[in-house]
């Protein structure tokens, strides 16, 4: 293919022309039975009354709905404030958080371009030149070279940095910060260990700690709106009560026991955290998981509190301090309540941001114990501690891997063995594990919602997830059988549910998906109906 | 060129050392930064209580990156056709730092009555691999479209000068002392023992050589290899050692924390520490209850 190569200066040049418009029929194949092609470009065209309106210069996607035309003092104030966050990025002291991997990102690159073929949006996209992992990194080594560097500045084009910072580069940028998932498979295979995925964090951060630029469903509607009233879903503790209730009788309906869920109970085991979005969108899981968690007579308890039945933590994928802030809070709710750990469910971004990232940021009783889900569930299932019947998941299952926690969490091999357990027909995608892809929801595309954003996160950042899916189900894709997509994540779930829906997997393919718990369950021996109902939601 | 070459090589070599001290202080000195760590199978994080397991150890760290950085396994396993040229010219470039060594130590212990017995065909065997390396990797930089996307210019003219650099110094071993080591090893001799007359009016292969590998010793603390031990150090790769309460991650995330915020977006209410930041949400009173 003789493609038009995109320059890293062409990022400053030609605003009223978009930098990439991607034509029909480029994005990459999926199989049967999709192997005719959509035949369609991967975004409908804009509506004129927002073409007027916000910046589509990029390509023609919006996920942030920055304004069109700002003043031109407007856009001198903006780009002033774009170098003045920059600067910060590059300060050991206003960014101890991450200052060390972004210098050793930009300073180890080789630009051998290994990474490239690793990323599922630039593969999937038909190797469009701005979707490499590079090409937003490269923009930002020029710029730094280029203005925070006397080299640069005296041979910009030999230095390789003969770029042009304006409004247009700073707009662009912003938008190119949300092409990418930071899902690092790209990081992984960099033989460097340059960090592609933690330059788009850092510039997403610089976006939002310096110029209160971010994409609102992360967030005014989603840290802010969890700091102020418990949930980024909006959900406030008494509405959080009521689907406690519900969640009692619903219990009580599916196993024939009346059952009192716990809720602020006091020196419990478990502080019991799941992603709020799973009691509004999917209640079947955390049922599920009570379901389980009495059978196996646990100490555990759910908590009430303002950010205590909230897992996630928007801030992880742009902001440094909402990110401190939602897991302070977290934590503080778990020390109020006495209980000995926090244990995560079935939210990969909050398993890597409680766990994991927060590690760096606990001191003294903050410092508190939290884990995953995953090796409590293993020792349930694995050891018999409930009885089941694997016979109960008699249906193609195949396993979808949050990178969250295979590749930057290292938890890889509890939850195959407790599918092998339950579910015979249980069979892998290719790659999978610490090489999987991500599902194309990642770092918040899977709640993000703005304008034609939603069209792109479908076509292309989820087109292989899409075609993995459909590659592990090829021996059994005709729709008199039903298939299930285990995604042990609430936004891999999310983003698994809009990419099928826009392809009409569950119609033509009978494709369904949802949690781990909800397979354990299923296989219950003590459950009377079957757990999973498949009805498409 | 006899003056202008030692100092320009003797200013190089201090450069080297000082520009590797500062680079080492650099990440030596970098504060403590939030877990953000890749895996590449199982890691602690699999078992119940992850924090009492027994983290890595600093010999299986080093072992690993040691293999890394000899063997550059990564580019083997994704790049393999990069591999071919990469791993030769750094075979070669590790060959005759040793070669080098071994010439300076050898001068220096003593006078050489007899040929050195495999001291050239060693030299000229580093050379062949760092000149086939590197005009590889040239070739494959120039022809290959993705691998010249984003290749600032520089690089390309950085490749010129290496493969000159090399010839320069198979010139002199191979015509100006005709191939013999114990010229080489006299000559090298001479210059340890700061003979002013016999540096000054040093032959003209010598000088050039001198001058063509001085801007590689002050390149060296920027190239890539350095980066590429420095991210196995301090915690940047498989590391899994846990934030123990009263432990001295702990004590430096306080130092961290006690640092003053300066962004300037409003809800991060900057000008105060950390730790306060971190714990007064916008619109809440200090020391006030959640509701």
């Amino acid at each position: 293919m003789n493609k038009k190569r995109t320059k890293i200066a062409d990022i400053s040049r030609g605003r009223e022309d978009q930098l990439l418009e991607i034509p029909p029929g480029e994005l990459s194949a999926l199989p049967c039975p999709y192997e005719k092609g959509e035949g369609s470009a991967p975004v409908p065209a804009i509506p004129e009354q927002h073409k007027e309106k916000y910046d589509f210069s990029l390509d023609g996607v919006s996920a942030l709905g920055l304004p069109k035309n700002p003043s031109p003092e407007e856009q001198d104030r903006l780009v002033e404030g774009f170098l003045s966050g920059l600067r910060k990025l590059l300060s050991k002291d206003d960014n101890w958080t991450f200052w060390q991997q972004l210098v050793l990102s930009l300073e180890a690159c080789t630009h051998c371009q290994t990474c490239n073929d690793a990323c599922p949006i630039y593969t999937a996209s038909g190797k469009q030149e701005i979707y490499r992992p590079t090409y937003r990194a490269e923009v930002l080594r020029s710029i730094v070279n280029r203005y925070l560097k006397k080299s640069g500045r005296a041979f910009p084009k030999l230095m390789g940095c003969d770029i042009e910072l304006n409004w247009t580069t700073v707009a662009r940028l912003a938008e190119l910060s949300f092409r990418c998932t930071m899902c690092r498979r790209c990081a992984s295979w960099c033989p460097m260990g340059s960090d592609n995925g933690l330059i788009t964090h850092e510039l997403r951060k610089l976006f939002s700690q310096e110029m209160g630029i971010a994409a609102k469903e992360l967030h005014a509607q989603g840290s802010v709106r969890q700091l102020e009233v418990g949930a980024s879903t909006g959900l406030r503790p008494k509405a959080f009560k009521g689907i406690v209730e519900f969640m009692e009788e619903e219990i009580e309906a599916k196993t024939g026991r009346a059952t009192k869920l716990p809720v602020d109970r006091e020196g419990a085991d478990i502080l019991f955290l799941h992603n709020s979005g799973e009691f509004l969108s999917w209640l079947e899981n955390p049922i599920a998981f009570a379901i389980i968690l009495e059978a196996a007579g646990k100490s555990w308890t759910l908590s009430s509190e303002l950010a205590g039945y909230e897992a996630t933590n928007y801030g992880v994928w742009y902001d440094d301090v909402q990110f401190a802030r939602v897991a302070l809070k977290q934590i503080e709710v778990a020390r109020k309540l006495g209980v000995k750990k926090i244990v995560v469910g079935e939210c990969g971004h909050a398993h890597k941001a409680l766990t994991v990232i927060a590690d760096r940021i606990l001191t003294g009783e903050n410092n508190f114990p939290r884990e995953s889900f995953l090796p409590l569930l293993e020792d349930l299932v694995c050891n018999e501690k409930i009885k089941l019947d694997p016979g109960k998941n008699d249906f193609p299952v195949v396993l979808h891997d949050p990178c969250n926690m295979v590749r930057l969490m290292g938890i890889v091999e509890p939850q195959r063995r407790i599918i092998r357990k339950i579910c015979p027909k249980f069979r892998e995608m290719e790659p999978h594990g610490v090489d999987n892809y991500c599902c194309g929801g990642g770092s918040g595309f899977a709640i993000m919602q703005s304008l034609n954003f939603p069209e792109w996160k479908s076509s292309v950042s989820g087109r292989m997830k899409m075609k993995q899916i459909l590659d592990s189900f090829q021996d059994v894709i005709r729709p008199e059988i039903n298939k299930y997509v285990c995604a042990p994540c609430s936004n891999c779930k999310g983003q698994i549910r809009d990419i099928l829906a826009v392809h009409h997997a569950w119609e033509k393919c009978r494709i369904f998906y949802g949690g781990l718990a909800e397979l354990v369950v299923n296989a219950m021996v003590d459950m009377k109906e079957p757990f999973i109902t498949w009805e498409w939601r | 060129m006899g003056i202008a070459a030692l100092v320009v090589f003797y200013s190089s070599a201090v450069f080297l050392v000082a520009a590797s001290f500062f680079a080492f202080k650099k990440y030596l000195a970098a504060p403590v930064h939030l877990h953000w760590e890749l895996y590449r199978g199982s890691s602690a994080y699999e078992l119940s209580d992850w924090w009492t397991k027994k983290p890595r150890s600093l010999g299986n760290k080093l072992w690993t990156a040691g293999l890394d950085v000899l063997f550059l396994r990564d580019y083997y396993r994704r790049n393999r056709s990069f591999w071919y040229f990469l791993e030769t010219f750094h075979l070669g470039i590790y060959s005759l730092i040793l070669w080098h060594v071994w010439l300076f130590g050898r001068a220096a212990a003593g006078p050489v009555v007899a040929e050195p017995v495999g001291s050239l065909v060693w030299g000229h065997s580093a050379f062949a691999l760092a000149l086939v390396g590197s005009v590889g990797i040239l070739v494959k930089r120039i022809t290959d479209a993705d691998m010249r996307a984003f290749y600032p210019p520089i690089h390309f003219v950085k490749w010129v000068f290496l493969i000159l650099a090399l010839g320069g110094g198979f010139y002199a071993v191979q015509f100006h002392f005709a191939g013999s080591m114990s010229g080489a090893l006299a000559y090298v001799r001479e210059q340890l023992a700061f003979n002013l007359a016999a540096k000054l009016h040093a032959p003209a292969a010598t000088s050039a050589h001198l001058l063509l590998a001085a801007p590689w010793l002050v390149y060296f603390p920027f190239s890539h290899i350095m980066k590429l031990g420095f991210r196995y150090y301090h915690f940047f790769r498989w590391d899994d050692v846990p934030n123990v309460r009263g432990g001295l991650i702990e004590k430096k995330i306080g130092q961290a924390l006690g640092k003053r915020v300066s962004w300037a977006a409003p809800h991060i209410q900057s000008g105060r520490t950390w730790a306060e930041v971190a714990t007064q949400i916008p619109g809440e009173t200090p020391g006030s209850e959640t509701k």
